[in-house]
């Protein structure tokens, strides 16, 4: 968020007419695409690494400087956040916040899903997540239409008591307590076919 | 800031744009600003399409010299035969969906003071700027004997295709017990983790078809990027089947002779069943050609920008550039052609350069299943391009089963990714 000086780009240009336009705010692109090699042009991830695009601001900003802060771990992130200052992590949260998400394209096995659903209403996720994956609460993420794989990797992140995991996931942790690989995805696959 | 870039840029009405820099572009009526871009890969297939992203007023054109693109990272996994050629394949119509120009043919010549590019097919492009990106070439004389019909008998596969498809070949139709010999070159070159991760890509497909079977890495260096890892990784799933010959232990391959399938360093002679050369590297020849390289044999850059400080509006982005602490990698060649997009449509619009940033990560597979990484953000300081303090570095040394798991998912993830990034 640096001032662009358009004052004074307005005098020093004296008669200005006919630029071809510049369609993007170079700033900000300039920072959040250095993403895009592992998220997807515009977060929009078509591997399994997370789709960021259309993410709450507030959880982005959050999140980066959970990783940063050695708060959440991640196989990657962690090396990644370290090297974006605040204002940095501002533009490119504000950035990837103002993209369309953009649904996970993947197989479902409805089965799966099917028992994904009774556990999610029965565990009490449906509480913070939402009937469907979609929370209420702005920084607590979507995860309808989220790539299975990751949401599986993470449970078991937020399971293991040896792994840096953020204050607020800390219920998670009691809740997926106990709970099998095969419910793990099942639970993925439930939110995984929400749109 | 009271109004934004976009609707002040839009307010200007019609006839000269002035650089806020200084260096006005002057554009006619209805005329747009012509950039060509030398090269469809990494470098330059994403610099052709940020370029049309960050202006829809700039035309873009693309000139590669083959009709398809053969992606270098993920071609060790046709090597060992977990995936397909056609798998590492890429066309251009995603690229020309996005506006831009793309044609096939090869450059030959440029022309920095008259700003024209000539084909081998004939044809002339003019242009206001030029982006260069056609990676790498291997030094002349860098391996006596080492020729064009060497690489038909030992070849290189460090530019993917063919070369991929022989080498995969190659270790087919080796028997069971046979060795397979890696020469790794000096530094710079292309892809620093690249021979390492090959050296077991190759040892996952022999542990599993042919056990008795070795892989020796002759190298011209004493160190290699992530060796703790890479050691520990043969050590866990290829214990006796990988040797790596520092150059201190005369690993360093001087000369072959394809005739007798003869490989030497400076005091042996060895006749692997497959010798897979990689050559002693520099930026590839057209950037020679056209006055680009400096002695190192590759092209100095302003580090902001990536404009040649040898030809005016010209710049050199990917392998062949020099781009201070950034390793020669997809993810640097992607990274890099944002930066120098950003530079141009700055220009082009009069607009200010935003401060460049930009990131690398190179992920290696030990087996299909067990990925490590070596990552850094970078950006620039007194002109240099160094690693952000604090950030970035190496996958942990002890990590859990289910980690390098993740890794491997998150290396093909990154795969998909990119490729989207550059030609989606
Ligand atoms: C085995 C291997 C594994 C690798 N793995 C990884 C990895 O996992 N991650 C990673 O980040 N990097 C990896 N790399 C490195 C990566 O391939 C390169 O760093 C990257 O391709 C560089 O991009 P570039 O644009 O400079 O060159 P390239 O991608 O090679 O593109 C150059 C293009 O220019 C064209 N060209 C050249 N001369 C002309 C001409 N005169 N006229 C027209 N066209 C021309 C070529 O045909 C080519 O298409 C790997 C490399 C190898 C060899
Ligand atoms: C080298 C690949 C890579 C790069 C570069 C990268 N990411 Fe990530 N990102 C990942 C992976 C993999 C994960 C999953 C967590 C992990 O294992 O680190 C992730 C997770 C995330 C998450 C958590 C998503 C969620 O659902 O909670 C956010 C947010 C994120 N990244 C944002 C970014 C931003 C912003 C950038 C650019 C500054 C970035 N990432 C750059 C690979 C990458
Ligand atoms: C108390 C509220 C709450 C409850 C109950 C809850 N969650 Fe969460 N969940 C969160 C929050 C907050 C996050 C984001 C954590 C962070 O910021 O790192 C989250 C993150 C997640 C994620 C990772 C999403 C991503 O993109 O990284 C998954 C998967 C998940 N929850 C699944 C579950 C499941 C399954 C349950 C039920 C067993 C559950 N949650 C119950 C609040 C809750």
């Amino acid at each position: 968020m640096k001032t662009r000086n358009l004052s004074a780009l307005l005098i020093t240009a004296g008669l200005l007419a006919g630029a071809p336009a510049v369609a993007a705010d170079l700033d900000a692109e300039m920072i959040s695409n250095t993403c895009a090699g592992c998220h997807g042009t515009d977060g929009a991830s078509v591997g399994q690494a997370p789709v960021i695009a259309g993410m709450n601001e507030m959880y982005l900003m959050q999140t980066m400087q959970n990783y940063k802060d050695g708060l959440r771990y991640g196989t990657i992130m962690e090396r990644i956040a370290r090297g974006y200052d605040k204002g940095q992590i501002m533009d490119m949260s504000k950035h990837y916040a103002g993209q369309p998400w953009v649904n996970a394209e993947q197989e479902v096995d409805s089965a799966l899903a099917a028992k994904g659903k009774q556990l999610h209403m029965a565990k009490g996720c449906v509480g913070c997540h939402g009937a469907n994956g979609i929370s209420p609460i702005p920084t607590t993420p979507r995860l309808a239409g989220q790539y299975a794989d990751y949401m599986v990797i993470t449970m078991q992140q937020y399971q293991n008591p040896k792994v840096a995991i953020p204050p607020v996931a800390m219920p998670m942790r009691g809740m997926l307590a106990g709970m099998s690989e095969e419910d793990l995805k099942a639970l993925a696959h439930f939110y995984a076919s929400q749109k | 800031m009271s109004i934004n870039r976009r609707e002040f840029v839009k307010a200007l009405g019609t006839a000269t744009a002035v650089s806020a820099v200084g260096f006005p572009f002057i554009v006619q009526a209805g005329t747009k600003a012509k950039v060509v871009v030398i090269g469809a890969g990494y470098g330059g297939g994403t610099a052709a399409k940020y370029l049309r992203k960050y202006s829809p007023d700039i035309d873009v054109t693309l000139i590669e010299k083959d009709k398809h693109f053969y992606s270098c990272p993920f071609s060790n996994e046709v090597i060992s035969g977990e995936r397909s050629l056609d798998s590492i394949r890429f066309g251009f119509d995603g690229l020309a969906g996005h506006g831009v120009k793309v044609v096939t043919d090869m450059v030959t010549d440029i022309d920095a003071a008259k700003k024209t590019v000539k084909t081998q097919g004939g044809k002339s492009f003019k242009y206001d700027y030029l982006v260069v990106s056609p990676g790498v070439s291997f030094k002349p004389g860098g391996i006596e004997g080492y020729d064009e019909a060497a690489m038909e008998k030992m070849p290189h596969a460090w530019k993917a295709g063919p070369q991929t498809a022989l080498l995969r070949k190659q270790l087919e139709s080796m028997k069971d017990g046979g060795v397979v010999m890696i020469a790794a070159p000096p530094n710079p070159f292309r892809c620093p983790p690249g021979p390492y991760e090959r050296a077991a890509q190759v040892a996952h497909y022999l542990s599993h078809h042919k056990p008795k079977s070795k892989v020796i890495i002759m190298d011209a260096k004493d160190k290699f990027s992530k060796q703790g890892l890479f050691t520990a990784g043969y050590n866990k799933f290829y214990k006796g089947m990988i040797e790596w010959r520092s150059a201190a232990n005369d690993g360093r391959v001087l000369g072959v002779d394809a005739k007798t399938g003869t490989v030497m360093t400076e005091f042996d002679e060895h006749t692997p069943d497959v010798a897979n050369i990689i050559p002693p590297q520099r930026a590839a020849a057209i950037a020679v050609n056209a006055g680009l390289t400096n002695d190192s044999g590759w092209c100095p850059v302003d580090q902001r920008t990536f404009e040649s400080t040898q030809h005016k509006d010209v710049y050199v982005i990917g392998d062949a550039s020099i781009a201070g602490k950034m390793p020669k990698s997809g993810y640097s060649a992607n990274s890099q052609g944002k930066v120098a997009a950003a530079a141009i449509a700055a220009q082009v619009t009069g607009v200010k350069m935003p401060e460049p940033s930009y990131v690398n990560t190179c992920y290696s597979l030990i087996t299909p299943d067990y990925g490590i990484s070596v990552a850094m953000v970078y950006r620039l300081q007194n002109g240099q391009i160094v690693g952000v303090k604090g950030a970035g570095g190496l996958s942990p040394m002890k990590a859990s089963e289910d980690t390098r798991e993740a890794e491997a998912l998150y290396a093909r993830s990154w795969f998909y990714n990119i490729i989207a990034d550059i030609y989606g």
